[in-house]
């Protein structure tokens, strides 16, 4: 509880002073590097997290990491939080700065679930109608399922828009199952 | 058996085919973070409604209880270990309710209205919410008419008025069951042409078990049965074996189905048995979820589980039907501690107790009532004229037995005045004690207290005074049954009543061997 305090926090004052010196989008993008790669190494979120490791050597691992790719605002974010001994939170903390750059923005994040992949042409289809639905901006997240077996699951948020052909099976498979009084 | 013909079956799949339209369903989702005690913890969820049910996988449903920063914790209504973490829980956008409706009316149901008599399904598509508000100060009106409960002990002076709320408490193995079920049973004399052409309204009558054993359930509906009190009762069971939510659930599942009768005009009788265990039941559910415990480690709002179930009983003003809910519920005390919290709590609440003692069921006076200490509120307003005016000196009566008891103990000789005193009250006492499942109607109660206290008894032995009862009743039925009609029709003791039942029992006296 506490935690997802403090990264908020931290999430929120990155947010403010990027937009301030409008450099949200590089910021922004290093962000999403930063959140990605310590999402795929396990041995790098586990490095941020020890507390055995010294400061000044996780510090000067991040750089050797990330110094060339990121822009030296991103660079200097990421000092500071090791310097306030906060780099476990760093993995959070890059994921809400995300959320939050997204709800500033007016981006909505959909998870689309297909049973085989979707053509260009329905993607855009279901971009526009989204837009539209929503509207909001939508960013597209799409998966391949093939349980699903016909039709798409989008969620958004906590709302989940089933047009799955697995779904309809079921709601068909509750109604005989109710109808069933009257075989009998 | 008969066949079934391949085109009859391929008829009824296309019938039941043609109403279904694809289309995008649109539901919200949350994930189970934590579960296990029958509680879980969801993550997600973020336009759920308090005490909204909501449907986990493996048909097991739940209740918000609880609605977190950053998760929603809620009550399982089925089995715990049929949910794991991670699982896909959705929204019903409904909140907690029941199928309400005459058909429930002769059913054994669970708190959420599923039937459990296995009398197949209930059709009604008219469903009430568990929770309601109960009602203000401007749709009700004071208790005005009399709900006999068959039992003379009660309806003389403790009497209970529709629209009341009256506490049946006392220790285990005092009878307060049986009292209760006493009330419904003698309640059916309501449902008849009789009563009918008289003005008595007909009383519905719902039955709420929490936390008690399938095996006293079951006694209780096969009593029913046995006596024809089924077809107006309904009986709502949460059994020791259903989960604690369903417990807890179960009173204002009981008090719903009563107030769709009130709210249609109609009469009912809610009996809450127990509502201690229901308050053990909400205990567990809030230890369970993190809420701080209280004294006897109930939560802080647990004199609120209990005022704002018995608030909803209620006399309805005339603007509105004129219906009532009336509530009898139970409390077990332990040694006869009624200063314990939920009985001081429940007591509080109600207007009026029944108070049962151990001691006195043992001594062989059942109904085990203590007189003494039992009040009624409000009933007294609702009694009839003619049990007013004999009650009134059999509780006289019986205060002064009860200060000379203790007296008499001592066995120094007493003047003839205690003595007199003692005499009548043994055989009031003696009076008062009936069988179980036989109430008596309130004439003839109203014509054996009358001889009662008008000396008739003071010549009979105690071991006969049931055996008098019995018997000067049935002349009365011989002689003058007529009495009995101008009872109920006139409710009041009129000068010219008093002198027929003088002349009959007078006969009856020189007979009475």
């Amino acid at each position: 509880m506490n935690e997802s305090k403090v990264s908020t926090r931290y999430a929120n004052s990155l947010l403010g002073s990027a937009s301030d010196k409008g450099t949200l989008d590089t910021v922004a993008k290093d962000m999403e590097l930063i959140y990605s790669t310590i999402k795929s190494s396990s041995e790098l979120s586990r490095t941020l997290s020890s507390p055995i490791i010294k400061p000044q050597l996780k510090s000067s691992i991040l750089e050797e990491i990330f110094s060339k790719r990121i822009s030296g605002e991103a660079m200097d974010f990421l000092k500071f939080i090791v310097e306030k001994n906060r780099e476990d939170l760093l993995e959070s903390i890059t994921s809400k700065f995300l959320d939050f750059r997204d709800k500033k923005l007016g981006i909505i994040n959909v998870k689309v679930i297909s049973a085989v992949p979707m053509t260009e042409a329905q993607k855009k289809k279901l971009k526009e109608n989204y837009e539209k639905l929503l509207a909001k901006k939508v960013r597209f997240e799409f998966t391949i399922d093939p349980t699903v077996i016909g039709g798409f699951v989008a969620k958004v948020g906590d709302t989940v828009y089933d047009a799955s052909l697995k779904n309809q099976l079921e709601i068909l498979k509750k109604r005989f199952l109710k109808g069933g009084a009257s075989l009998n | 058996m008969a066949e079934v013909r391949p085109d009859e079956i391929s008829a009824i799949l296309r019938k039941q085919l043609s109403g279904y339209e694809s289309e995008t369903d649109i539901y919200d989702v949350g994930t189970v973070l934590q579960v296990g005690d029958g509680i879980a913890r969801v993550y997600g969820l973020s336009q759920v409604m308090m005490s909204e049910l909501i449907e986990f996988p493996n048909d097991v449903f739940g209740m918000v209880l609880n609605l977190d920063e950053d998760s929603v914790g809620c009550v399982l209504f089925g089995e715990s270990t049929k949910i794991k973490e991670g699982d896909t829980v959705k929204r019903t956008k409904r909140v907690a309710s029941m199928p309400v409706g005459d058909v429930m009316l002769g059913r054994v149901i669970t708190p959420l209205g599923v039937p459990v008599d296995g009398k197949g399904a209930i059709n009604t598509d008219k469903f009430l919410p568990i929770e309601r508000k109960a009602l203000g100060v401007i749709q009700r009106q004071p208790v005005k008419e009399p709900l006999q409960t068959g039992i003379a002990a009660i309806d003389a002076m403790i009497p209970i008025g529709r629209g009341q709320r009256e506490l049946i408490i006392g220790d285990r193995q005092t009878g307060k069951t049986a009292v209760a079920v006493d009330a419904i049973i003698n309640q059916k004399y309501t449902h008849t042409e009789e009563a009918k052409e008289l003005g008595i309204k007909p009383v519905y009558c719902i039955y709420v078990a929490v936390g008690q054993k399938s095996s006293t359930v079951a006694q209780v509906v096969a009593k029913l049965n046995e006596v024809g009190a089924m077809e107006y009762t309904t009986v709502i069971a949460a059994t020791a074996n259903e989960p604690t939510p369903l417990q807890f659930i179960a009173p204002y599942a009981g008090a719903t189905l009563g107030e769709y009768f009130r709210d249609n005009g109609k009469h009912s009788l809610v009996v809450y048995d127990d509502l201690s265990k229901q308050a053990v039941a909400y205990r567990e559910l809030s230890l369970l979820l993190r809420r701080p415990p209280g004294r006897e480690a109930y939560p802080g709002d647990v004199f609120y589980l209990h005022s704002r179930l018995l608030e909803r009983a209620s006399k309805l003003s005339d603007d509105l039907g004129g219906g009532s809910l009336t509530a009898l519920p139970i409390i077990e005390t332990q040694q006869g501690d009624v200063s314990a919290y939920i009985p001081t709590n429940v007591i509080s609440i109600t207007d009026g107790q029944i108070y049962l003692e151990s001691n006195l069921f043992n001594a062989g006076v059942r109904p085990a009532i203590n007189v003494g200490i039992s009040v009624s509120r409000v009933g007294g307003n609702a009694q009839i004229k003619a049990m007013k005016k004999v009650a009134g000196s059999l509780k006289l009566d019986l205060a002064q037995y009860r200060e000379l008891e203790a007296f008499a103990k001592f066995g120094s000789d007493l003047d003839k005045a205690t003595q007199r005193t003692l005499a009548k009250g043994a055989r009031l006492v003696e009076l008062l004690k009936q069988g179980q499942y036989a109430p008596v109607p309130v004439e003839r109660q109203v014509i054996s207290i009358y001889l009662a206290t008008n000396g008739y008894l003071d010549n009979i032995a105690v071991s006969e005074v049931k055996r008098f009862e019995k018997e000067v009743l049935e002349y009365f039925e011989v002689k003058n049954n007529k009495i009995f009609e101008t009872l109920k029709r006139e409710r009041q003791l009129s000068d010219s009543t008093i002198a027929e039942i003088k002349k009959v029992a007078d006969e009856f006296i020189t007979v009475f061997k």
